[in-house]
């Protein structure tokens, strides 16, 4: 966002970024073992949930259903690669691509809807997504049990097969997508969105295509997720409905809102707490959801506006 | 013909309770236009309720109809106070506050009850005994008809037209409609609109209770995830009726029974739920005030 | 068809007319606006100017009548259409984003006359920052016009009320409207501020913007415009210059139960 002359507090708070992830690099080497893969999935993660909050914290649209572009991506992925021999990195942008067409097909019809009757649309493309994958539609998705034996990337005619090696790819798939989001945030679009969430009425009067540009959120946030599902794929070596279902969208709405709307920082850490916190409450053992269900209550009552909420970088 | 019957028997039996669910989902939307996400899981927590009164052994052995009552009153009031109780906690605190942090919330309280259930009373389905109610048909023409399918439509024909005399024949009905409207004009107009949407949090759910109950005693069984599954339907229901208007969720509840009934003769199980789904996005694109229109408060 | 330049009507209203539910809220009204001139649009409360300005910018869509604007049809046309047209327009009750600098909220106005698309904004190219400093170069040139350079970077929505109107102004202004139209721009304000308001209006049209004005406060209204529409539940009682206008026994009738002082204004 066009910001005033940056104070060193400013500076300071805009350093934290970059250093988190820097120090992040440093993960396979200083910690090992399963570390590597909780912070390769939370990378993942990150980035399906930044996805997320272009559409529903930036753009400001209920979208419940977000999922289904991250499975979209996810399955392109493995069956161009193991139906039809496609190497890895082939397979990412079409991944993109075709999440992407997706969302703006989805989102066509249902951009006009108020928020509510948005988000029960958006709840149903899920349904019936997952609904379609199991029942083995057009014979590539798997049925229930998915697409197994997902191959890995090659880079240069080197295998990244290692855990370290897919780390550091998830690592920097994040890195780019903070990038586009910093840009998102310094440019045109970044505002339209803003404007559009905050008084849709205004913003057309001023000239902006509101249809048009929340389609494009949607398109770009199905995207990103896209690209997610892929490295997502890589990771586990096989997909299935199961990593799709609404709940799944249910837990990113809430990373957006419990983080802080439309803010790196608390997308972020929002990302962190939906996974550690169950992993922390696992000594709690059949309590685990039950205590998460109290958490999200009592921080939505204490923070409504998340815990980490857009600031200015003053 | 008689198999349209049967299915039509069934689809109004079905549409029932759906209807009874939807009226909670639609009666608080309409006052706080809020998707309250944990209905669905209160209404699944009263079919549990009353199955532990049913199967108390309270009464003795002949303890029959009033048993039965029992576990609808015992039910509809606990799931009420929960209700009653979810509002102020969960969602009073949030009233000035962004829309979505009460969805949240609202979604946490979901959570919350559906494990509570769990954890109270088992993960495993629980089934509903074979003799709690009287094993009896009727035949109409060569359908038939049970009992527990004539006690789910006549009572929910009854508290249905009770609930609609309410709203449109009494001093506190007529509030409730008028906060639905304009809540700052209710509350200008001397209405108490924290009570009144404490009373639709305590109705509405109650409502919902003996409808949860009534998918336990015609399923018979219930586990504790059922909520979301049922919950989600009646919303759609209640979208498709119209949301906030309390007609709409009836004649929505009845559609969709019948067209669940209908479709289940045609369409696999599995697909079913993705054509109720389609049929609300369809509802959504052409019609998203639903049948009989939305009535919400409007905030400007 | 004509056309503005050959002296013309910038906008035409030709007996347009809207219904809500039973009442008919607008009643074939017709009016021009000349290229060049500031025209008020009066009438009491409840008369349905809002209504038409709603109507001339997309809001809504007229039931019959149409709206011709430098000769082109524009009647019921999204706003966002209405806007690329070069109609812009201010609102009664101050439509600011919240939560949004007063520099990123007069930026919206540039909107149109942004050249990035949306891959270089996510791309962040060099042609993409350039043109975002050049925006924002521009944008603080406004400002400075309207004495806004000091809050900046302050939320638009914090800010007293005068203030506020300025800013909401100041972003059509960056937009280069040919017809700019204002809802109530005096309302909230004092006399000091609604005599600096007048003298705003004036240069904005001697910059070269036609300008069409719904106001109650007779000093803007008779001191500023060129032409004045009266109107009284959606129909045209009166037109003409402002001291015909005041003299005008239906305006006058129409006035009567409202506040006496405007009418006597």
């Amino acid at each position: 966002m066009v910001a005033p002359r940056p104070t060193a507090l400013g500076r300071a708070r805009r350093a934290l970024g970059p250093a988190f992830w820097l120090l992040g690099l440093l993960v396979p080497v200083l910690l090992g073992g399963s570390w590597i893969s909780i912070l390769a999935i939370f990378a993942i993660y990150a980035i399906v949930a930044l996805s997320q909050d272009i559409v529903l914290g930036r753009a400001g649209m209920y979208d419940m259903g977000h999922a289904v572009y991250f499975g979209v991506g996810a399955y392109v992925t493995a069956i161009l690669n193991t139906r039809l021999g496609w190497p890895i990195f082939a397979t990412w942008p079409i991944a993109i691509v075709v999440a992407a067409l997706v969302g703006v097909v989805l989102s066509a019809g249902i951009v006009k809807l108020r928020g509510d009757y948005l988000l029960v649309a958006t709840i149903g493309f899920n349904i019936i997504f997952v609904l379609a994958l199991g029942n083995n539609v057009a014979d590539v998705t798997g049925g229930p049990d998915g697409i197994f034996g997902i191959g890995v990337p090659q880079l240069f005619g080197t295998a990244l097969s290692s855990q370290g090696a897919l780390f550091y790819l998830d690592w920097l798939a994040l890195a780019a997508v903070l990038l586009l989001m910093r840009n998102l945030e310094r440019s045109r679009i970044g505002r339209v969105f803003r404007y559009l969430k905050e008084d849709e009425l205004a913003a057309t009067t001023l000239g902006i295509d509101a249809r048009y540009y929340k389609i494009l959120a949607f398109a770009i946030g199905a995207g990103v997720a896209g690209a997610a599902g892929t490295l997502f794929a890589v990771q586990l070596a096989s997909v299935s409905p199961g990593s799709f279902v609404f709940t799944e969208s249910v837990t990113l709405f809430a990373i957006v809102l419990v983080g802080g709307q439309a803010s790196i920082p608390g997308v972020l850490l929002g990302t962190a707490l939906m996974f550690v916190v169950p992993q922390v409450f696992r000594g709690l053992a059949q309590y685990r959801y039950f205590a998460f269900g109290i958490a999200m209550i009592v921080v939505m009552v204490l923070r409504p506006q998340g815990i980490w909420p857009r600031g200015r970088a003053r | 013909m008689d198999v349209v019957l049967q299915q039509f028997i069934n689809g109004v039996t079905v549409g029932g309770f759906y209807a009874l669910i939807a009226l909670g989902y639609t009666m608080v939307y309409g006052v706080l236009k809020l998707i309250n996400f944990a209905h669905g899981d209160l209404c699944i927590l009263a079919a549990f309720i009353g199955l532990t009164v049913l199967t108390s052994g309270l009464g003795g052995a002949n303890a029959g109809a009033l048993l039965l009552a029992a576990a609808f009153i015992v039910a509809a009031v606990a799931v009420g106070i929960a209700g009653a109780v979810l509002e102020f906690t969960a969602y009073r605190p949030l009233r000035k506050a962004h829309r979505l942090s009460a969805v949240v919330s609202a979604l946490g309280a979901s959570m919350l009850i559906e494990n509570g259930i769990m954890l109270i009373w088992s993960p495993q389905v629980q089934v509903f005994p074979a003799n709690l109610l009287p094993d009896l048909t009727w035949k109409i023409g060569s359908a038939s008809i049970s009992f527990v399918q004539v006690m789910i439509i006549a009572g929910s024909l009854i508290l249905m037209a009770a609930l609609y005399f309410y709203v449109h024949h009494t001093r506190f009905g007529t509030a409730i409609r008028a906060a639905a409207i304009d809540q700052d004009a209710a509350r200008l107009m001397g209405i108490n609109v924290n009570r009144v949407i404490a009373s639709v949090f305590v109705v509405g759910p109650a409502l919902g209770a003996v409808g949860g109950l009534f998918v336990g005693l015609y399923y018979r069984e219930a586990y504790f995830n059922m909520g979301w599954i049922y919950g989600l339907n009646a919303f759609i229901a209640a979208i498709i009726g119209g949301i906030g208007n309390i007609p709409g969720a009836m004649l929505g509840g009845l559609l969709l029974g019948l067209f669940n009934a209908f479709a289940a003769g045609y369409v696999s199980s599995s697909w079913q739920e993705a054509i109720t789904f389609a049929l609300l996005i369809a509802i959504l694109l052409v019609r998203p005030t639903g049948i009989l229109g939305e009535r919400v408060a409007e905030k400007i | 068809m004509t056309s503005a330049r050959a002296g013309g009507p910038l906008l035409e209203l030709d007996g347009i007319s809207i219904s809500f539910g039973g009442l008919r809220a607008v009643d074939d009204l017709s009016f021009r606006v000349t290229e060049g001139e500031i025209k008020g649009l009066i009438g009491p409360n409840g008369a349905g100017k809002t209504t038409v300005f709603n109507m001339i910018t997309g809001v809504y869509r007229p039931d019959e009548g149409g709206i011709r604007f430098d000769g082109e049809e524009i009647t019921g046309q999204a706003p966002h259409r209405v806007a690329r047209h070069g109609i812009l327009r201010t609102f009664q009750t101050i439509r600011l984003f919240a939560g949004m600098t007063v520099l990123e909220n007069v930026l919206a106005g540039q909107h149109l006359r942004t050249r990035q698309t949306w891959w270089q904004s996510l791309l962040g190219t060099p042609g993409q920052r350039r043109e975002e400093r050049a925006l924002v170069e521009r944008t603080m040139e406004t400002l400075q016009h309207l004495d806004l350079a000091g809050v900046a970077h302050e939320v638009a929505t914090s800010l007293p009320y005068g203030v506020q109107r300025r800013v909401e102004l100041a972003r059509t202004l960056v937009a280069g409207p040919k017809l700019l139209i204002l809802d109530e721009p005096a309302a909230g304000l004092n006399d000091r501020e609604s005599a600096a308001l007048n003298d705003t209006i004036t240069s904005i049209r001697d910059g070269g913007v036609t300008i069409l004005l719904v106001e109650h406060d007779m000093n803007v209204v008779m001191n500023v415009t060129d032409s004045i529409v009266v109107i009284n539940f959606g129909k045209k009682i009166a037109e003409g210059g402002p001291a015909e206008i005041q003299r005008d026994p239906a305006v006058i009738e129409a006035y009567l139960g409202q506040d006496d002082e405007e009418a006597a204004a």
